[in-house]
């Protein structure tokens, strides 16, 4: 775009772009410096040696998990009915889904305490999965449909004249084809629940089903405001979401970008 | 080719001697072979209509009561916490740095993420290495980055060091302990960590830019500046007006950080719609008053998503 022939014009470019670099890169590098201040590499042990550390990274994992898969079969299932079925009523069912796309997930907190405390799902893994589907299903039903729309009608039809049912065109037609767009949902959805801080922070008190995001609070009270641990803790927490960004940095960018524009 | 030779044959099947056209038979026999979809979009209607929307309502009704949360007699309050809100000067300084945070963090990002694609479009070495930089924080949980930042910004933390390093010992302070900078701090945390993101877009809306009206630019005299001014920045218009709607509900929800790095402090100086929901609904337990307030965020982020439903059709994607 910005056209700049003369050498010295290009390594003046250069300059700019490393100098506005550099603050996006100085918290990362306080974060590693300050977590090897004073006993080195033994900030690390000492946290690796929390046995507990360990129950956080599972819980957040079988969240995640919980999450993802829930979000893509409903996903699934209600992009391809809103995109090739003909239902009654289908305009008004689909804005009732699109006017959730921007709900703030902190609006929820009063009626999912007061039932998740009456239903017992209280300090479960469900009381922070299932609000976190419901959060990005309207989203990620948006972004499929419009992909299933782009899949002709013809080729549903031809499945159903060689007798195919609705069932085996969504398995054989639809789960093949979308394969694209669910990386992205995939990808948005991960991050959303891998990060997600307030759902974990109200319902789940059990230590044994605390998340990730939860751990920086947590050795804060283990090491009685040790910051060097505390931030050994939080490079170990952030690094498998730096690797798993640097090995599919294309698909978290897409992924991303399309959760973005809503 | 699969695909067309059931359908002819069936097409002649369905219109055996007359001369109709193929359309009319196909079309009444398509919707006969069209089962009930309503089976299908039912777990997602389930999931999130169910869920959400019983939460709203449920959420609207609270909102008229007294309550702890788990008293099993809630006290019907009628409007009173709505008019204790109205009243509350805290709440109103919520909306005031939700609206100072969203002015300031849109027009910081826009700038920079306009500045870094323009720059990363211009045949600059190592490009990957920048992007990767700037986009790692779009993907860290503040949850996990808010103690270094409490740490870097605190009074004897790497931001003063640096100030010192560079001869600006004078100007070092405590930045998360005074209500003056406290909102900066948080400002510049969050265009730390979203810069990547509008950038990534922006980069990718230049990319779709027809090279050859730059070129007939360049021919006709533009400049750099007039290329960007003219071209660049009308072009990736949908781009932009997207991203103000995505930073103005994200000035909306915004929690962790000013929980996790000042705990809506000093002074209620960092203090937003969901630090002051949280705050009420759980250790407060002043549930009813909490769900006010939520129902006042909901109408305003509601109002952000028509005008941002209007303007996407308008985009025509």
């Amino acid at each position: 775009m910005f056209e700049v022939r003369s050498l010295p014009g290009r390594i003046g470019l250069q300059l700019l772009v490393t100098l506005l670099t550099i603050p996006f890169l100085l918290p990362l590098v306080a974060m590693v410096q300050g977590s090897l201040a004073g006993a080195g590499f033994e900030n690390y042990v000492a946290v690796l040696s929390v046995g507990r550390i360990w129950n956080f990274f599972i819980s957040s994992i079988i969240i995640s998990a919980g999450v993802i898969i829930l979000v893509y079969v409903v996903t699934m299932f209600t992009a391809f009915g809103f995109s090739k079925f003909r239902i009654p009523g289908k305009e008004v069912y689909f804005w009732l889904l699109l006017a959730c796309l921007t709900l703030p997930e902190v609006v929820l907190l009063a009626p999912l305490f007061a039932t998740s405390v009456s239903t017992g799902l209280y300090d479960t893994y469900w009381a922070v999965i299932l609000p976190l589907a419901a959060l990005q299903v309207p989203f990620a039903v948006l972004l499929v449909r419009n992909f299933i729309n782009g899949i002709p009608d013809e080729l549903f039809e031809a499945a159903r004249v060689d007798g195919a049912s609705s069932w085996s065109g969504f398995i054989h037609l639809v789960i093949p084809l979308t394969r694209p767009i669910a990386a992205a949902v995939l990808i948005f959805t991960l991050i959303g629940a891998w990060n997600n801080y307030l759902l974990p922070l109200v319902f789940l008190q059990d230590p044994a089903k605390q998340t990730i995001t939860l751990l920086p609070s947590y050795f804060i009270g283990q090491f009685s405001h040790d910051q060097t641990k505390v931030l050994a803790s939080a490079v170990l927490t952030a690094l498998p979401e730096v690797i798993a960004y640097l090995c599919l940095q294309r698909l978290f960018e897409r992924g991303l970008s399309a959760g973005a524009i809503k | 080719m699969v695909a067309t030779e059931p359908r002819s044959a069936r097409t002649l099947a369905a219109s055996p001697g007359t001369n109709a056209p193929s359309t009319g038979p196909r079309k009444r026999e398509r919707r006969a072979l069209q089962p009930h979809g309503l089976p299908w979009i039912l777990p997602g209607l389930v999931l999130s209509i169910g869920v959400l929307y019983f939460c709203i309502g449920y959420t609207a009704v609270i909102s008229t009561w007294e309550w702890d949360g788990l008293s099993p007699t809630p006290e019907f309050v009628g409007g009173r916490n709505y008019a204790q809100m109205f009243r509350d000067p805290v709440f109103w300084g919520a909306i005031r740095n939700t609206i100072l945070f969203f002015v300031i963090t849109f027009t910081v990002q826009t700038a920079l993420g306009m500045l870094f694609a323009v720059l990363l479009h211009s045949r600059v070495k190592l490009g990957v290495v920048y992007k990767v930089i700037i986009f790692i924080p779009v993907v860290l949980a503040p949850a996990i980055m808010a103690p270094v930042f409490r740490q870097f910004f605190s009074a004897d933390g790497l931001f003063n060091g640096i100030l010192e390093f560079f001869g600006l010992g004078a100007i070092t302070q405590p930045w998360l302990a005074q209500s003056s900078t406290a909102l900066w701090v948080l400002m510049a945390i969050t265009v730390w960590q979203w810069t990547g993101l509008t950038f990534v877009l922006y980069y990718a809306a230049m990319g779709q830019i027809d090279n050859s009206i730059i070129e007939a630019a360049r021919i006709d005299g533009a400049g750099n500046l007039r290329v960007i001014w003219s071209i660049i920045w009308p072009g990736v218009r949908g781009t932009t007006v997207a991203l103000a709607m995505l930073g103005a509900i994200g000035a909306l929800k915004t929690f962790d950080w000013p929980w996790l790095v000042t705990v809506a402090g000093p002074n209620h100086a960092t203090e937003f719609l969901g630090t002051i929901i949280y705050r009420q609904t759980i250790p407060n337990y002043d549930v009813g008053y909490g769900a006010a307030v939520s129902v006042v965020l909901l109408v305003l982020a509601l109002v952000m998503a028509i005008i941002l439903q209007i303007r996407g059709r308008e985009r025509a994607r």
